[in-house]
């Protein structure tokens, strides 16, 4: 089990590194950069003036060697865009995706394992409409289904139309600003959890539908255990492979936030970072941004392969892998 | 019904049972009745405006970067010199009381008002103002405004004889007068000083500055900033300025900005009631939406009047770009771009991309300003037949009997027309060109670049034709010199040349000359329509549409004061007002 989780310790570490070096070296390559947008309307000389002071005339490789060598020490740089180091504006950004994150991968959990499990061992009409809803769930674009959730939110007022927390909170006692976030969260978290929820659903009801006609499952009824019981203690852990390595997937991409959801509901997180660094060429936000959803991408396979070892006797065995 | 669908139909029940009670447990007074204010009326101290910013602010210095975020920064927390109003384009009095000007036009002498202090309760004297000027000025700066504060290449020369007197010597006559001022954005000696002289005046006001350490001049001061969030302003008790009935300024308590990115989230949470007013006009498709909201008394959309920027086409008109082109023989000449705009449509373009929110023009100096448009340029209007005849003219005829035409090589005509990608009016307006030049059989590639690789290929001059809209900052010609001048920084069909390519750009160069140094209105004047006119003629950029901007704006604000320059509304916060409770 050591020599297992060195391996993917160090798989995660060339990971970050390769992706984070890649989104570096790309966002430097494609015509525009940072300085293109703060040369607008200069003189050629006040133009060259700024390039080299934001170290814009420098070669790709000096560029690069020389954010490498921060890289070494945990430093990504600083922002061009925000004149603020690339590491502070990351762990602001970071904390508020994970919270975003971790409430929308429970409510998607909590949705869509159980009514896969539903849909996988039942029959009949409530089957086939959550059947047609998770399709629904699957196929609407998360853009849609945010500014739906907006529009509804907007002319309901059930909910906070955006933003994270109402204007003064910084005032506010932790137990209130708690409550404002409660309010804020629901919103974001619906709009990431329905597509995610939807999947989970497809993915159980068919896993399951498998695994129950294993002929252990047939063996457990013979043997005068209940249907349900049978279901939950024999089908289900068997079920959950497939699911469990969409997780490790699904744990990266929230993480890593998701720009068009942070966007629309102005939930300040790394996906709007990263989308206003790409905007605006910041390469070294861009980089330290790749390089923490590259993170949580290993970070979420990991724990995912973890969970398959524990629920999976036979990965611990070796013989599924 | 079997069993299933029963548990479940009771569920739903129960669900919808328990929703609503809690909903009427939780529904909040009628509010409508507290938010009927018309418009302009007559003012009420206090109360919370809360606007949007589409984009974060990158830095509260604007003396180092003028942008959307930091501009609006300014505006709230800081104040003019002399101020340009932005409604009547005249200069009017801010910090600086009065003013003399020399017989000569060289000097100007200030007179700052008495008992002017910083939020941190420190004087504001001439010494802040000597201060502002030599940050402006220090190369390690690399402010965008020195470039605007100079005559010839040569600095103003600022001096400070007391506490309350300064003295602008110009190295030559400005056309503009002491509205020039109105560039300037002071700060604070006592706090920036030993950044300055340590070269680090870049650096100062980052975005990372704890409100507290920020002082303001302006009627409000930053007390909160959330990054990605909001940022909130609260009233300054030391703002210098009241109204005519003595009553302190501003009027409002706080204002808060809502980052929001998104311009379809913004419009919906206008829509809502959370908004009272967007950072920016609406767009021509959102008028029909927010129109049912208007009719339910809680919205306004107001016209605010022809936009002083439009979408503008041309062509990369550097030679060398052309010189091994088989099209050069015809696609730089004036004669070309005068058949293009004869092929337009603008009734249809006005249609087509503003949704009729639109009024036909044909330079770049709209009906919107007021004062400079120049209503006598030559129009050269819709008319296929006359198109065709100047192309005809130049040698483009149909000789293969397909749908394009071909100059006498057999080159077909055709170009590749660059747009930004995003941008919905510049998109349908890249393609209307397509579709109304294959009418006359010249054929348009129009190939969408995100924004950065499109200016930078404008910037380079890599490319053959491109759509883009300026944004206007100053209505007064003489404050966009890099547009109108030769050698200018956004003469982009052939920026930044070392002598006038064109005699056409050599006399607009020396009327302009005049348009910046005179310091009579009439000539001014008379030299600008007669630069319209040498524009016109051969047409380097061409405009076919500019939109009229609309703005929408909760009932509950009053003190409104529109211009058709960017903050709109909010350039006059300080005698905004707003009545009832959100």
């Amino acid at each position: 089990m050591g020599r297992y989780l060195l391996r993917r310790l160090g798989f995660a570490f060339l990971l970050v590194f390769v992706v984070s070096s890649a989104a570096l070296l790309l966002t430097r390559i494609v015509p525009g950069d940072f300085g293109t947008f703060q040369c607008q309307d200069l003189t050629f000389e006040k133009c060259k003036a700024i390039r080299a002071s934001l170290g814009l005339d420098r070669s790709i490789l000096s560029q690069y060697l020389s954010w490498l060598g921060g890289v070494i020490r945990f430093d990504f740089g600083r922002s061009l865009l925000y004149s603020r180091p690339v590491n502070a504006l990351i762990g602001e950004r970071a904390l508020n995706t994970a919270v975003l994150a971790v409430v929308a991968l429970i409510a998607a959990t909590l949705i869509g394992i159980p009514l896969g499990i539903y849909t996988g061992t039942r029959r009949g009409i409530v089957r086939s409409i959550v059947r047609a809803i998770s399709l629904i769930g699957v196929s609407v674009p998360p853009l849609i289904g945010s500014l739906a959730l907006v529009f509804l939110a907007a002319r309901t007022g059930w909910l906070p139309v955006g933003g994270m927390t109402s204007s003064g909170g910084l005032e506010l006692t932790w137990a209130a600003w708690f409550a404002d976030l409660a309010r804020h969260v629901p919103l974001p978290a619906l709009a990431l959890a329905i597509p995610m929820a939807a999947t989970l659903e497809r993915l159980q009801s068919e896993a399951i539908a498998s695994a129950s006609r294993e002929p252990f499952v047939a063996a457990s009824r013979a043997r005068g255990v209940d249907r349900s019981r049978s279901i939950l203690h024999h089908a289900w852990p068997v079920s959950l492979r497939p699911i469990l390595g969409l997780y490790g997937v699904m744990i990266g991409a929230l993480f890593s936030g998701s720009f068009v959801v942070e966007v629309v509901t102005s939930w300040p997180g790394l996906g709007r970072l990263m989308f206003d660094a790409l905007k605006a060429r910041d390469l070294f936000l861009v980089a330290g941004c790749a390089a923490t959803g590259a993170f949580f991408l290993a970070a979420g396979t990991l724990l995912s392969d973890l969970l398959l070892a524990y629920t999976d006797p036979r990965v611990k065995s070796g013989e599924g892998a | 019904m079997n069993r299933q669908a029963r548990a479940l139909l009771s569920v739903l029940l129960i669900g919808v049972v328990v929703f609503l009670g809690w909903r009427s447990c939780n529904t909040r007074p009628d509010q409508d009745g507290a938010t009927q204010i018309v418009i302009n009326e007559a003012s009420t101290r206090g109360g919370t405006l809360v606007s949007s910013l589409r984009s974060e602010p990158r830095t509260f210095n604007r003396i180092v970067l003028p942008s959307v975020p930091t501009d609006l920064y300014s505006i709230l927390t800081g104040s003019k010199l002399i101020r340009v109003n932005r409604a009547t384009q005249e200069a009017e009095p801010a910090l600086v009381e009065s003013w003399t000007i020399s017989p000569d036009n060289k000097t100007y002498t200030l007179k700052l008002r008495d008992g002017l202090t910083w939020s941190d309760g420190v004087p504001f004297t001439s010494a802040d103002v000597v201060f502002s000027f030599q940050a402006i000025y220090d190369p390690r700066t690399e402010s965008p405004l020195d470039g605007v504060l100079r005559i010839g290449g040569k600095p103003f020369v600022v001096t400070a004889p007391d506490a309350r007197t300064v003295v602008v010597s110009l190295p030559g006559t400005l056309g503009v007068g002491v509205a020039v001022l109105d560039n300037v954005t002071v700060a604070a000696k006592h706090k920036h000083e030993a950044a300055l002289k340590a070269g680090k005046f870049k650096d100062e006001l980052a975005v990372d500055t704890p409100p507290a350490d920020l002082l303001s001049i302006g009627p409000f001061k930053l007390t909160s900033y959330s990054p990605g969030q909001r940022l909130v302003f609260d009233r300054n008790p030391r703002y210098w300025k009241k109204d005519a009935a003595g009553t302190q300024l501003p009027y409002l308590d706080q204002v808060i900005l809502e980052i929001v990115p998104d311009q379809n989230a913004e419009l919906v949470r206008l829509q809502s009631g959370q908004f009272d007013v967007l950072q920016q006009q609406i767009r021509p498709e959102d008028i029909a939406t927010l129109r049912p909201v208007e009719r339910q008394g809680k919205l306004k959309v107001i016209e605010l009047g022809v936009a002083a920027d439009a979408d503008s086409f041309f062509f990369n008109l550097r030679s060398p770009y052309w010189a091994k082109d088989p099209r050069r023989d015809w696609i730089t000449r004036k004669e070309f771009r005068q058949a293009i705009s004869h092929a337009i449509d603008r009734e249809a373009f006005a249609n087509t991309v503003f949704l009729g929110a639109g009024v036909p023009i044909f330079g770049p100096v709209t009906p919107g300003n007021k004062q400079w448009f120049n209503p006598n340029v030559p129009r050269r209007g819709y008319s296929l037949d006359r198109a065709k005849e100047i192309l005809a003219g130049l040698g483009l005829t149909n000789r293969d009997a397909d749908e394009w035409l071909e100059d006498a090589r057999g080159t077909e005509a055709h170009f590749i027309l660059l747009a930004y990608r995003g941008n919905s009016s510049v998109e349908r307006s890249a393609a209307v060109l397509r579709d109304e030049l294959k009418k006359i059989g010249v054929k348009v590639d129009v190939v969408l670049l995100e924004q950065g690789a499109l200016q930078q290929r404008i910037q380079k001059g890599d490319f053959e034709s491109t759509v883009i809209v300026f944004n206007a900052t100053n209505l007064d010609p003489a404050m966009n010199p890099d547009f109108w001048l030769s050698s200018g920084g956004a003469h982009f069909w052939n920026i930044g040349q070392a002598k006038p390519a064109t005699d056409w750009e050599k006399e607009i160069d020396d009327l302009m000359g005049t348009v910046m140094t005179s310091v009579d209105p009439a000539e001014r004047k008379r030299a600008f329509d007669q630069v319209q006119m040498v524009f016109a003629e051969n047409l380097p950029v061409l405009y076919f549409v500019a939109p009229r901007l609309y703005m929408g704006v909760s009932t509950r604000v009053g003190g409104l004061s529109a211009s058709i320059l960017r903050p709109q509304l909010l350039w006059n916060i300080d005698q905004m007002t707003v009545k009832g409770s959100r």
